[in-house]
C-alpha cells in the first residue's frame, strides 16, 4: 500500500515500448527501442539512483523481461511497482489480427498455460459462470502472477492501474460494478487500485455518484501547459484536481512528450498544489539522470 | 421545446463496436438501446456485461425490429455491410446509418447502396474519422483558402506494423478486405477530401503473404487539372506500433507535409517554415477514447441525424474511395 505522507516520482516505460505521444516519427527515431533489456533495465536502476521512487509500467514481455534482469542484478529489493493492465496495445494488435472472439480464446490459452493454478480454476469457474466479476479477478490474478515470478518476492508491488482503455470504456458504459469489484479486490490484497484515464474530472464525477471513495485509489492521468490529453479542458482539470480532499493523482504526459523542456514543464506542475507526484519516462541513462536529479530537486524546494 | 433522445443501436461488439457504443453513451442526447452480436460465446458475456445498463442484447437482426430505432451503428466485417444495410432498410428497421469503413467490399454494392440511401432518405456516414483529425483539419484549412497556390503533386502513405511476419493468412485479415480496405482506404479518403477527384493510372507494385493476402500496394494516380500523386500502403511496415497516416503536396506557392501528429508548412519562396502539432491546434473533447477524432466523428454524426443534416463523410462520399479502391484492383488484374 502507498504512504499517503510520501511524494512520487516515477520512471514510466513508454520509450521502452517505442511510444511518443508528439509523434511517431520522433518514437522511430528514439534509440531507446534499439536498446537490450539489460540497457533498459540500467535505465531505470539509473533513474532510481537518482531520485525515483519507483518504477510505473505496462505489464508486457519487455517489461517483464525488465524486471527479470533487475531482479538476477539484485536490484529489485524494496522496488516500488506501478503496474498497469492490460497491455491494450498488444489486445488491440491481436483482435485485429484474429477478431474479439480469438482475442478472448488466445487470453483464455495464456491464463490456462500460465501454470498458476489459482488463476487455472478461478478462470474455469469464470468460464462456467459467464460472470463478469469473475473473469476480470481471474485476469487479474494472472497478471499479478506473472509480475511476481519476473521481479521476485522482495518486489514492492504498490499499485495495480487499469489502463485507460478499460477505464475510460468502463466509465462511458457506466460499468460501475467493474470499478467496484477490481477497488475491492485489490484493496483485500494489500494493493492500491490505480486508474489511468484521459477523462479524469469524468472519472471523478462518477466515482462521486458511484460512492467509490477517491482516497484508497490512485489516479495517472494527463496534466501538462499545454493541456494535451487533458479532456476536457485543461481548466476543467486543474479545477477538479483542487477540489480533491487529498492527493491521489500521479501526474503523466507532464512534458507533453518533449514538447517542453523539463524545466519549464516542472514550472507548470510546480503550480499544481494537489498532486500525489509525477510519472516521466526517459530514453537514455544520461536522460535519467539529469531529469530525476531535476525533479528530486525541485520536489524539495 | 421537449428534448429529444436519439435511440441508437450498434451491430457488431468487437474492438470498433465497443469504442462506438462507449463514446455515444457520454452523449446525453443518446439512448444505447441495443446491441446486436452474433457470435455465441460474446453474445452470451455482453448478457452478463451489460445486464446493469438495460441495454437489449440480441443476435439477430430481427430482433431490432419495432425498437423505433433512428440509427443503427454497423461495425461488422466489411464482408458483411451490404446486406446487413439493405436488412436495416427491407425491414424498416432504421433510416439513418453509419457504418464502419470501408462502405462496402466492392463499389457495385456501395453504389447500389447509395442509390437505396436516396430512396431511403436517412443520414448516412462512414467512418472515415481521419477527415476529424485537427492535424489533417488544418490541412483542409489551408488548402481551402487557396493561399498555398494550385496543388500539383503529391505522395500519400498509409503504412501499420499489424502483419508484419504474418505469413498466413488470418480469418480476420480476409474479412478486413486487405491491405487496401482496411489501411489505404483511409488515405484515399483524405486525399479525396483534400485535392478532390482523381483516377489510378498505374499500379506500380503488390505485394502478397505467402497465402495470397494482400499486405501492400503502390499505385500512381492523377486528373484532369494535371494533378499526379502516388499512394503507398503497407500493413507489414517495420517499427509502425501504430496505424500512420500522413500526404506530402506540392502546391505552386507551398508544400504540405501532414501526417496524424503534425504539420509542417514550407513556402516555395523561401519563407519561413511553420510546424503545428496536435499540441497546438485544441485537441480537447468531451470525453476522449482512442484518438479524440473518435468523439468528433461520433458528434457529427449525432448531431447531422438530430439535425436531419447531410453528413461529412456519407455513403455517396465514401463511394469514392470504393471506386479508387476497385480501379487499383482492376489494373491489378491486367497487369
Amino acid at each position: 500500500m502507498i504512504d499517503s505522507s510520501e511524494k512520487l516520482l516515477l520512471v514510466g516505460d513508454n520509450p521502452f515500448h517505442g511510444i511518443s505521444h508528439l509523434s511517431q516519427e520522433r518514437a522511430r527515431s528514439r534509440t531507446g527501442k534499439d536498446y537490450s533489456i539489460t540497457d533498459k533495465a540500467d535505465i531505470v536502476t539509473t533513474a532510481i539512483k537518482n531520485g525515483a521512487d519507483g518504477f510505473s509500467f505496462t505489464v508486457s514481455d519487455v517489461t517483464l523481461s525488465i524486471l527479470k534482469e533487475l531482479r538476477e542484478q539484485g536490484k529489485t529489493e524494496d522496488l516500488k511497482l506501478y503496474a498497469i493492465v492490460p497491455y491494450a496495445f498488444e489486445y488491440v494488435r491481436i483482435a485485429t489480427q484474429t477478431g474479439t472472439p480469438g482475442l478472448a480464446k488466445k487470453l483464455a490459452k495464456q491464463i490456462a498455460f500460465s501454470g498458476d493454478f489459482g488463476a487455472v480454476f478461478g478462470g474455469l469457474g469464470a468460464l462456467m459462470t459467464m460472470r463478469p466479476e469473475a473473469i476480470m479477478k481471474t485476469y487479474l490474478a494472472y497478471e499479478l502472477s506473472r509480475i511476481r515470478s519476473a521481479a521476485g518476492k522482495k518486489v514492492v508491488l504498490s499499485c495495480v492501474l487499469l489502463h485507460e482503455v478499460i477505464t475510460d470504456m468502463g466509465l462511458a458504459l457506466n460499468f460501475d460494478w467493474l470499478f467496484k469489484s477490481y477497488v475491492s479486490y485489490l484493496l483485500k490484497k494489500g494493493i492500491t487500485p490505480g486508474f489511468n484515464t484521459r477523462n479524469f474530472p469524468y472519472l471523478v464525477n462518477k466515482f462521486s455518484e458511484w460512492d467509490i471513495s477517491l482516497e484508497q485509489t490512485l489516479i495517472e492521468t494527463q496534466f501538462n501547459k499545454a493541456g494535451f490529453q487533458m479532456n476536457p479542458s485543461r481548466e476543467e482539470c486543474e479545477k477538479t484536481l483542487s477540489s480533491l480532499s487529498s492527493p491521489v493523482v500521479l501526474a503523466i504526459s507532464v512534458l507533453a512528450a518533449g514538447y517542453f523542456k523539463p524545466p519549464e514543464a516542472l514550472d507548470y506542475i510546480d503550480s499544481l498544489d494537489n498532486l500525489k507526484g509525477v510519472v516521466v519516462g526517459v530514453s537514455t541513462m544520461q536522460q535519467a539522470s539529469e531529469l530525476f536529479q531535476l525533479l528530486k530537486k525541485r520536489s524539495k524546494s | 421545446m421537449s428534448e429529444r433522445k436519439l435511440r441508437l443501436g450498434v451491430i457488431g461488439l468487437g474492438k470498433m463496436g465497443l469504442l462506438h457504443a462507449s463514446l455515444l453513451n457520454v452523449f446525453p442526447e443518446v439512448e444505447l438501446v441495443t446491441f446486436c452480436e452474433k457470435n455465441a460465446l460474446m453474445n452470451r458475456l455482453f448478457k452478463k456485461v451489460f445486464s446493469h445498463t438495460g441495454t437489449l442484447i440480441v443476435n439477430n437482426l430481427d430482433k431490432l425490429q419495432g425498437l423505433h430505432l433512428d440509427a443503427v451503428y454497423v461495425t461488422t466485417p466489411i464482408s458483411s455491410h451490404s446486406f446487413i444495410i439493405k436488412d436495416l432498410w427491407s425491414k424498416e428497421i432504421c433510416r439513418s446509418i453509419f457504418v464502419e469503413k470501408t462502405l462496402s467490399l466492392n463499389f457495385s454494392q456501395s453504389k447500389e447502396l447509395c442509390e437505396i440511401a436516396k430512396k431511403v432518405g436517412g443520414t448516412t456516414m462512414v467512418g472515415y474519422m481521419k477527415r476529424f483529425s485537427v492535424v489533417f483539419g488544418k490541412a483542409k484549412e489551408l488548402l481551402s483558402k487557396g493561399e498555398l497556390g494550385e496543388p500539383k503533386r503529391f505522395k500519400a502513405y498509409a503504412y501499420s506494423s499489424d502483419f508484419l511476419g504474418i505469413t498466413k493468412e488470418s480469418k480476420s485479415s480476409a474479412s478486413r478486405g486487405g491491405v487496401l480496405s482496411d489501411l489505404g482506404c483511409h488515405v484515399i479518403d483524405l486525399a479525396l477530401w483534400l485535392l478532390g477527384p482523381f483516377d489510378v493510372h498505374e499500379v506500380l507494385s503488390r505485394v502478397r503473404n505467402e497465402a495470397g493476402s494482400e499486405t501492400s500496394v503502390s499505385f500512381a494516380v492523377s486528373n484532369s487539372n494535371k494533378l499526379t500523386g502516388e499512394f503507398d500502403v503497407s500493413q507489414a511496415m517495420p517499427n509502425y506500433r501504430m496505424p500512420e497516416f500522413g500526404l506530402s503536396i506540392e502546391c505552386s506557392k507551398a508544400k504540405v507535409e501532414v501526417n496524424d501528429d503534425r504539420l509542417i508548412l514550407t513556402p516555395s519562396n523561401g519563407g519561413a517554415q511553420k510546424k503545428w502539432y496536435r499540441h497546438d491546434l485544441n485537441d480537447n473533447v468531451f470525453f476522449s477514447m482512442g484518438e479524440a477524432e473518435y468523439f468528433r466523428e461520433n458528434q457529427h454524426f449525432v448531431n447531422s441525424v438530430l439535425g436531419s443534416r447531410e453528413c461529412e463523410s456519407s455513403f455517396d462520399s465514401a463511394s469514392k474511395v470504393d471506386f479508387i479502391i476497385e480501379q487499383v484492383r482492376n489494373k491489378s488484374v491486367l497487369q
